[in-house]
Parts: C-alpha cells; structure tokens; sequence
C-alpha cells in the first residue's frame, strides 16, 4: 500500500459519547446470557472470602497462642487441623469459581458471534463492499474474546468489590473502631480516583481498537496483493509502511497501558497506605505509645490478637479495591470491543433482509414451483450512493426462457442489474415484477432457490473441489457433482488435481487457473437446478476452443430456462434472443443483432469493434452453434 | 524445546530489556514480601514488647516497611511499563521480521495458504508470542532466583523449614507447571487452530457473500461460523479448567507453606531457637513467598499457544521461497534481449511439465504473442519470466544475464504485467496508481489513466482519483478496475511488457481504443502477449503456439492460419464440440 494514511472505515457520522454510551447498554443487555453461572460465581467468590475471614481468625489464634501462652503443638493441633480444612476448601472454590466465569462469558461469546455474523449476512454484500473483510475478522475474533474480560472477570470483581470489603468492614468494626475507621476512610478514594483515570483511558482506548482492527485490515489487504506489491518492486515499501503501522499500533497502546498502570499504581498506593496506617495504630497502641489524635477520639485498647487478625485482614479489604483496578481496564477493552458489535448490529437491515431462517426474508409471497419467470424492470432506479446513479429509469421485459444479452460500456449498470435481480438491493424508485408478482414482496430464499448464479471472479470456498461444486445443493451425490463438473469443461482437470475431487482448495484455489476456477463455479452452477441463469461475463478468461467448450455447456444449461448474460463476447451476444445495450443506466436499445445492427446506434457501434476483429464473422459464430 | 530456543534467538536483540524487565520485577516481588514478614515481626514484636514493658528499636523496621511499600508501588508501576513497552517493541520487529520473510514466498509458495489463515499469523501469533516474554522468560527467571533466595534466608534460621518451603515452592513451581504444560497442550494447539480457522471463515463468510447467499449456502455458512465458535470454547473450557486448577493449587501450597512453617516452629519456640517474633515473620514469609512462583502454571499452560503460535510463524519462515534470491554480486542487464532455452518446468506434485523444451527468443523491441489452450502453460511461462519460480532446466537470460543471477527486484523494474488479475488495494485510486511510481506527478498520472481509457470516468466522479476502491476495488466495476491496474502497469514505464489478455472482458469500443493505446506503448518496447484475439495477434513479429507446454506451432499471424491447431484455438474452422 503507498501511504498509510487511509480511511479506517467509510465515514460514519455518529456522535462518540452516543457510542460508547450504546456499547455499555449493549453489554448490560447481554448480562442475562451468562445464566446463573455469573451469580455462581459471584457467591463462590464470596464464599472463598468468608473462608478467608474464617482463616484469618483461627490464625491469629495460633499466632496469640503461641506468642504469649507458650503454646506447644499438642494445644494448638484442635485449631492448625480445621486450619488445613478450610485450605482444602478455598482451593476448591478457587478451581470451580475460574470455570464457573469462564462459563458466564462462553454463552454471551458464543451468542455474539452467530448473531453479528447473521447479521453482516442479513445486511448483505452491499454493506460489504465498504467494509474491510480483516477488520471485521478481528472483531468476530478478538473482539468477541474481549467481550470475556467483561463477563468473565470484571461483573463478578464488580460485585465482590461492594460485598467482600463491606463483611470485613463489618467484622473489624466490633473489633476495633479505630481500624474500622480508616477502612472506610480510604476505601472511597480507590474508586474515585479510578473514574477520573478512567475516562481519560477510555477515549484512547477506543482508538487504539481502531488502531487494531486497521492493523488487520491492512495486513489482509497486503497480503491478499502481495503478488502486485511485488510486480511493482513495492514490497520492500511496504515493509515500511507495516513498520509505521507496528509503530503506531505500539505507541497507541502504550498510551493505554501507561494511564490504566498510573491508575493501578494509585490503586496501589492508597491501599499500601490504609494497610500502613492500620498498622501503626494498631502497632502503637500495642507498644502503650500515643497515637497523634486529638483528645476527642481517644483510641480504644487493643489485644495482640484482635490487632494480628485485623491485620490479616486488611490486605484482603483492599485486595477486591485493587484487583477491580486490573478489570477495569479490561471494561475497557471489551466496551471498545462492544462499541464497534453495536455498531454492526446497529446497522439498519435493508427493507428486505438477504437471510434470516425466521425474519422478514422469509415472510414473502413464495412463487409457484412451475412458474415461468417472466422478468420486468419498470422505471427502475439505484444509485450505490448519492449522487452515483447507477440505474437511472431502465425499462425492459425478458420472457420466460428467454436468453437475454445485457451489453454496454463498463460502468453502465450491467452488474447492478444482475444484482437487484439477485436481491442485493432494492430499487430506490420503480419496480421489478417476476410473473407480475414485485420481487420486493417475494420470499428471498425461494427466489433465489430459482437462480443459478456465475459472477465475474467466483470464489472458491475453505473445503474440498466437491465440496465447491456443492455449495449450493450440499446433498447432491457424488456421482451428480462429477456430471456437473463434466458438463462444465471441468471434470478433465478435477480428475488431474492430487486427490481429485477431494483436493483441498483454498479461496483463491490452489494452484488453479482463473478458467479453472470458473469452470468449478460453472459445475456449481450446474448441480443447481435453477429456473433462471445469470451470467455475469462468464467465458472471460478462456480459450476459444475451451470457450466453445463452456458455452456447450452454457447452452444446456439454458435449455428450458431462462438467461441473462451479462456479456462481451459477440458469440454469445449473437445468439441472444434479445439485446438489452445499458448507457448511463438506461436502456438506450433492445433487440436482436440483426435488428440492433440495422439501427445504427450505440449496439452498432460497440459491435464495429468486435467485428472489425474477426476476418471470418461467420466461422466465428459457427465455432459455437 | 527446539522452539523455545529459536523464540530465545528472536527475543535476544531484546536482551537489555529483558535483563532491566527481569531486575525491576525481581526488586518488586522481594519488596512485597519483606513488606508481609517485616510487618509480622514488627506487630509481634511491639506487642511483646509492650506486655513486657520493654523499650525497643522501632524507628528502623518502620523505615524498612515505608521503603518497602514504595518500593513496591514504584516498582509494580515501571515494571508493568518497562515490560510492555519491550514487548511491544519485539512484536513490532518480529512482525516485520515475519512479512520479510513471507514476501519472498509470494505468490508461488503461498498458494496454499488462505490469506485469513497468514492474517492470523502475522497477527494473533505473533501477538502471542509476548506470553514467551512477558509470562514465561522473566517470571521464570525471577522465580528461580527469588525461591534461592527464600531458601537461604529461612535457613539462616532453621533448615528444615526451609526444606519444606523449598519443598513446596518447588511443587507449585515446578510441579504444577510441568503438569498444567502436558494437560495444557492439545487444547493450547486446538485454540490457536480453531482461532485461525475462525478467521478464515469469517473471511471466507464476508468476501464470499454474494455466492453463499444465492447458492443458498449462507446459513450452513453461519452454523459452520458457529460451530468452530463452540469448538474454540470448549478448547478455552478446558484451559479454564485446568487454570482452575493451577491457581486453586497454587493457593494451597502457600497456605501450606505458612501451616508448615508454624507447624515446624513450634517446637523450635519450646527450645528457644527462634524468638515468636521470627516465627510469625517466617509463616508471613512463606506465605508471601509464593507470589514468585504463583504466575508459572498459567505461563507454562498456555506455552503450547504460544509455542503452536512460533510454529506456525516458523513453518512459513522457513519455507524456502519458490525462487531464492541469488547470493552473487548484483548484476544489472544491459540490453533486453530476452532468451529462453530448452526450458522445463514441473510444478511440485504434477503429474506432467507445465513446459517442456520450451526455446524462443525477444530481442528488445520486437512482439511475440503466445497462443494456447487453458492449462497450455502461458501463465506458467510469464510466471518463470517474473522469476516467481525457476525452471527445472533450461535457462532464461535477459541481456545476457541468467535470471538465476538477476536480483528479483532488478528483473521486475524491467518488466510490467497488465493481466486479469492484479488486485486493487483498498485505498483511493491515486494510492493506487502511485504504486508504481511514487514520485509520478498529478499530470503523468493522468496521462496514464487517459491511456488506460480510465480518465474520463475518474475525472466524473465526485471524489475524482481521491475515491476509495474498496476492498479489492469491489466499489467499481469488473472493466473500470481492470483499466485502472492497466493505467498502474503503464505508470511503471518498463522496457518489457507482459500482456496476460489485457483487454479481455472490456467492451468492444473500450477495448478497441485500449488496444490502439497498447499499439503506442509498445513503441520501442518488447512485448509478450497472451491472447487469442486476431486483431491484436495480426500486428506480432512471431507467434508461439502452446499445447501442453511445448511448442506446437511458430510463425507469423499469416504463416500460423494455414496450420491446424492455431485457426482452431483462435475459433475458426472449428468442428462444433458437442
């Protein structure tokens, strides 16, 4: 990539704190999916923390007994025994209370990621096409896990902090006022001080998410051209460009990480301070000392023991105030995280969904198993974005059965045809009828079930070559996926590949030729008994004499059913039973070559071209009869 | 084992980080624990003075706690900093270390890989790799010192109760993590799996929308998203569990420890060997003690991640790139005649050659056109000439140079490929045209794109050559993408020109212009394309017929249309396949 300065995502105009106030609201919503094992987890944590008090007595019990009562092993056995109980016991809880939290985020984690996936689904290839595929492969990976440090860790942390400090509090203050006191005193500023740094993370923090998801939408779009970066000697460029990334990527979290450690630091300090002046009063007033207070407040006597239990316990006051401090941060991960979840699931749904087993996409009208697909275009309009006019009025009917040719110079609107047809949008004004019925009102999945499908650069799927072929009737048998391949021109080389149908292909397949690739989505197609073909420049990227090959196989899948091509070629144009020429979004002509030709216009124009090219126009069109 | 020294050899630019990480760490866990004893014996201490009225010393246990506490407040603080901040660091280098490796590898040793799955190497792995840092190297490095030191403190007082405080730190240190290490490694390599798989298929799940929807297969899409989600879970079950159980047992051999040393001590007290002040600083001790070892089970659970995650960084990194780079002195061409000889060439695991005695030759300026069936070998050919591969025999010179000798990036500044499928990078289309020329001015980048029949379309649109094509240019058309990489290679201005059917899927009129446009370039240059159209085919020196990559037939256009195979590939006289 040249410069590094590009555009993490198209512009979205929503007010920050609007945001971020969404993805908090977002992860409350999702609270309910964690079950009861959030409350399990809580009240383990809580019963790990009355052991610990329970432990703490018992040891300065010992600690007094041995101390000032000389006491030997034989007197202190009945305390140091329930002593190992009570261990056996909090280890346990520590073991099952660490699963039970991981269990409260495993569900809300699972959920999220089905849901948000459905939903780019269900917002379609539109959306897409402004998207970055790395950055929402971050966000349904490491976003979702940092979903976990919410869930998981800081809810759980969150309630112990209000319970576990409060019971000790509770246990102190009979025991010692003065103690009591201080605990109460400082415990307050912990999370005050924490809000106020607070803030200040979260704003970096969400850039540094930013910072994140460009990092691997960068990578993946270098990776994915390498090959080019490569051919223009801009490899070693872009070395730079991932280390300036790196860099910033670096330099952003450090700027998190340095404000949430001040934050843990002052955490720290205050709790080291509260356990330091716990101490002293406790210490002094053990060595008869005067404590600096005024007359008013005169301290309370204190035994050895109350003093060493107080003591014990107060590190585990603060513990909970300290360790909220580390979740905290995590708060933060996983609301930037949220942020961007909310923003997906935000995204309007267009009128009519692309997928959903139970929402509106199947709510349609379904047609009839035999209907003929008449097709109608009225006054339709589409523009991608404002002000883009990518269909602009086009009118034009197409028969049931009918093999229809879309030409026009690139840009016209070819492919936005095949793509309303397809129902990857909707027309912002006019209508398209399939047997007079609108498409809009139709049941998507039905419809589509009638099409065949074979876009421009068809992509092979993680799985094997069968697997490929199969993508659209994954019940097919074998034997009928090698009779697609064979009418596709593909089955030769299938058979050549090291283990067949069974050879493993990656997205761009391994080591196949863009006709190789082609002629799989071709025998995809094929296995798809569909009413209706679209082609979308199919035979690109062929020999002639493989061409001719494909296009037999072209015309027996059209047999009976309906076609629209989008094509370049003046073989398959010719053949057409109607010519649709698109300019500027509009159909400027239609009918067969013959009658296009005799008009002079555009379609006699563009066809010069072509035909000035071939010696023989007659043979040529005879090469594919 | 092998691994952890190959991470080791990564990590050793980083050494002084490593050491000042390592000291920082190591003065804030002793800190912390003098902090817990000193305040046992200091309370126990003062009490025993005060119910025995005697007057003692408090003025320096009290300078050694507040020095103590600071201490570890500073030193929890800068040693968090100092470790991130080194990690950071390695991770920024190892990631470039990593894409200097991988770059050569494209595109012949990359094929096999999905670009989701080098995504989550280049990323998610190597972000693993600061765990070996930040969770495995320094703390086990304090661990051992600190449990010496621990050792030698309590010996000073008993030696059986530092046995058996070695003894346990010992369990909770060692113990623990060689067990939480053995149970943690399938789910460890299972996690880091599942992730990459997770990312391929939300990759594959986005790119590959449109089909998944129309073909029907977006829902078994999803529940296959879903299902590696589950799988990736259950591996993080187990993980949690089997951290449960470190922590649990980490926790309980501390709690021992303090038992133990009390247990130990109280016939020591009966002797008068140790004073009950020393006792309660030693149970604190202990107690306090395991703080150092405490990290390690979680550390060596998840160095199966960690080391899975070096693995497959290493697995690339060690790949042997399809064509290596020569190791002699750089050479430089001084003519471009181009000369190919008794060329063969095999891809791994085929069955046959893609070429075979392949021979012709291009002296500079001259146009020689390649004709053949899909699969013939024309791409390979280019492929061979781009040395993204070597041949298996047979040599390719360019000026006299064997391109076995010639730098890669010297061979390609001569050379520029217009085909169908160089990819657009999601930026805006100035970025990329300037890929090829990063110096060239607004007015050369126009001149090319008016070339390429692009311009007019670009200069409509509101954003002009600033607008965003979009990931892998899906915000434009097939044609007009495919004229824009066109203005790309033409910005390159190289003296060689590799067309792979540069204009095919362009309309008539635009292909016509485009043509005539490629007629200008190819002015003073030497062409090699790839077609099958006639009228581009008319205006080449020789034409090489390919039919399982050999030469089946040479000549000129006029020559070749009296022959069989060449007027049947271009689609005449063809007997109708049925």
């Amino acid at each position: 990539m040249p410069t590094p300065a590009v555009p993490d995502s198209p512009p979205t105009k929503r007010p920050k704190a609007d945001s971020k106030h969404q993805a908090k609201q977002f992860l409350d919503r999702h609270k309910p999916l964690t079950g009861s094992y959030l409350r399990l987890a809580i009240a383990m944590h809580l019963g790990s923390g009355a052991l610990l008090i329970a432990q703490a007595w018992i040891l300065a019990h010992v600690v007094n007994a041995f101390v000032f009562e000389g006491a030997d092993r034989a007197t202190l056995t009945p305390w140091m025994l329930p002593l190992l109980g009570l261990f056996a016991l909090r280890a346990l809880l520590s073991w099952a209370g660490e699963q039970t939290a991981f269990r409260a985020a495993a569900g809300v984690k699972r959920h999220l990621r089905d849901r948000v996936y459905r939903h780019i689904q269900a917002i379609g290839p539109q959306w897409m096409s402004g998207q970055r595929s790395g950055a929402l492969a971050e966000d349904l990976t490491k976003g979702i896990e940092a979903l976990e440090a919410y869930f998981a860790r800081y809810l759980p942390a969150m309630a112990i902090t209000m319970l576990l400090p409060l019971a000790i509090l509770v246990v102190v203050a009979p025991l010692d006022w003065l103690s009591s006191l201080v605990m109460a005193l400082t415990a307050p500023l912990i999370p005050i001080f924490m809000i106020l740094i607070g803030t200040r993370v979260e704003a970096i923090n969400q850039q540094q998410w930013k910072s994140l998801a460009r990092m691997g939408a960068h990578f993946l779009d270098v990776i994915q051209g390498l090959t080019t970066l490569k051919l223009f000697n801009a490899s070693r460029r872009e070395a730079r460009v991932i280390a300036e990334i790196s860099e910033d990527y670096r330099r952003r979290t450090m700027e998190v990480l340095r404000v949430a450690f001040l934050s843990s630091a002052v955490l720290e300090f205050f709790s080291t301070l509260g356990i330091a002046i716990i101490a002293v009063f406790i210490g002094f007033r053990l060595y008869q000392l005067d404590l600096p207070l005024p007359e008013a407040m005169a301290p309370p006597e204190i035994s050895f023991l109350n003093g060493f239990f107080i003591l014990l316990l107060a590190p585990e006051f603060f513990l909970p105030l300290r360790n909220l401090g580390t979740h905290y941060h995590g708060r933060l991960e996983a609301i930037a995280a949220a942020e961007r979840l909310a923003e997906i699931l935000a995204t309007p749904l267009p009128e009519r969904p692309m997928i959903g087993a139970a929402s509106a996409a199947s709510s349609g009208q379904c047609l009839a198993s035999d209907s003929p697909l008449a097709i109608r275009f009225e006054d339709v309009h589409f523009a991608y974005e404002a002000g883009r006019p990518a269909l602009a009025g086009a009118n034009f009917v197409m028969n049931p059965g009918e093999r229809v040719a879309l030409v026009g110079p690139s840009g016209a609107g070819k492919t936005t045809i095949a793509n309303l047809l397809l129902g990857f949008g909707q027309p912002d004004a006019g209508r398209i009828l399939i047997d007079d019925l609108a498409l809009a009102d139709l049941d998507l999945n039905d419809w589509r079930r009638r099409l065949a499908w074979l876009p421009q650069r068809p992509r092979l799927f993680q799985g094997s070559v069968l697997d490929n072929i199969r993508l659209g009737a994954p019940e097919a048998s074998l034997e009928d996926s090698i009779a697609a391949a064979r009418r596709a021109q593909a089955a030769e080389f299938i058979d050549q590949l090291p283990e067949g149908y069974h050879t493993r292909v990656g997205e761009q397949g391994v080591g196949l030729s863009g006709g190789q690739i082609q002629r799989i989505a071709l025998a995809r197609a094929f296995l798809r008994d569909a009413r209706l073909v679209i082609l979308d420049e199919a035979t690109a990227s062929l020999d002639p004499a493989n061409e001719a090959l494909v296009q037999a196989g072209i015309d027996a899948l059209a047999r009976d059913r309906g076609m629209l091509i989008i094509a370049h070629r003046l073989a398959t144009v010719r053949q057409a039973d109607c010519i649709l020429v698109l300019v500027g979004g509009r159909i400027a002509e239609q009918g067969t070559h013959d009658e296009l030709l005799a008009q002079c216009g555009h379609y006699a124009r563009m066809a010069q071209g072509t035909l000035d090219s071939l010696p023989h126009p007659s043979n040529a069109s005879g090469a594919t009869s | 084992m092998k691994e952890l020294l190959r991470l080791w050899q990564l990590f050793k630019p980083y050494r002084h980080w490593i050491g000042a990480g390592y000291l920082i760490a190591f003065i804030t866990l002793l800190a912390n624990v003098t902090l817990l004893a000193i305040s046992g014996w200091f309370i126990t201490a003062m009490a025993v003075a005060g119910v025995g009225g005697v007057a003692m010393n408090y003025f320096t246990p009290a300078t050694l706690i507040r020095a103590s506490a600071v201490a570890r407040t500073g030193g929890r603080y800068l040693e968090r900093l100092v470790s991130h901040e080194a990690t950071l660091r390695q991770l920024s280098g190892l990631r470039l270390w990593f894409y200097s490796h991988l770059e050569p590898l494209a595109p012949a040793r990359l094929q096999e890989f999905h670009s989701g799955d080098l995504l989550s190497r280049i990323r998610a792995d190597i972000d693993a790799l600061d765990n070996f840092y930040v969770r495995v190297l320094i703390p086990v490095l304090v661990a051992i010192s600190a449990t010496l030191g621990f050792f030698v403190f309590t010996a000073v007082y008993d030696l059986r109760l530092a046995l058996s405080l070695l003894l346990l730190l010992l369990l909770a240190g060692v113990a623990l993590p060689t067990a939480s290490r053995h149970l943690g490694r399938t789910p460890g390599r299972q996690l880091v799996e599942t992730e990459a798989q997770l990312r391929q298929t939300v990759i594959d799940g986005t790119q590959g929308l449109s089909e998944l929807l129309v073909f029907g297969a977006a829902d078994t899409h999803a529940r296959r998203l879903d299902a590696l989600s589950a799988e990736l879970i259950d591996a993080q079950d187990r993980m949690s569990r089997l951290a449960g159980l470190a922590q649990g047992g980490v926790g309980l051999c501390a709690n021992l420890a303090l038992w133990l040393a009390i247990w130990l001590g109280l016939p020591l007290l009966q002797q008068g060997t140790l004073a009950p002040p020393q006792l309660a600083m030693l149970a604190l001790l202990a107690l306090a003690s395991f703080e150092a070892v405490a990290p390690l089970p979680l550390a060596f659970q998840q160095l199966e991640s960690t080391l899975t995650a070096a693995r497959r960084l290493f697995e690339i990194v060690d790949t042997t790139p399809a064509a290596p780079e020569p190791t002699g002195p750089a050479r430089h061409p001084q003519h471009f005649d181009l000369s190919v000889r008794e060329l063969h060439f095999r891809y791994p695991q085929a069955e046959r050659d893609a070429l075979s005695d392949f021979s012709f030759e291009l002296p500079a300026g001259k146009r020689l056109a390649i004709v053949g069936p899909t699969g013939s070998g024309k791409t390979t050919l280019f492929s061979l000439l781009l040395r993204f591969w070597l041949p298996d025999s047979g040599r390719i010179e360019l000026g006299g140079v064997p391109l076995n000798e010639l730098q890669g990036e010297e061979l390609r500044r001569h050379l520029a490929l217009m085909s169908q499928h160089t990819h657009l990078f999601n930026t805006s289309i100035r970025d990329n045209l300037r890929l090829a020329a990063p110096e060239a001015s607004e007015a050369t980048l126009q001149d090319a794109c008016r070339t390429a029949q692009i311009h007019d379309f670009i200069a409509a649109l509101p954003e002009g050559y600033d607008t965003w094509v979009g990931e892998t240019g899906v915000r434009l058309s097939g044609g007009q993408a495919r004229r824009i990489a066109i203005a790309r290679a033409l910005l390159k201005d190289a003296p060689i020109l590799l067309l792979d059917e540069p204009t095919e899927g362009l309309d008539g009129p635009t292909e016509q212009a485009l043509m005539q446009a490629i007629d200008q370039i190819m002015i003073g240059r030497s062409t090699l394309l790839i077609t099958h159209r006639p009228i581009a085919l008319a205006r080449m020196d020789e034409i090489l017929v390919l039919d399982q990559g050999r030469i089946a037939e040479r000549g000129s256009h006029q020559e070749l249309l009296n022959g069989s195979l060449y007027p049947r590939l271009l689609g005449f006289n063809a007997d109708t396949p049925e």
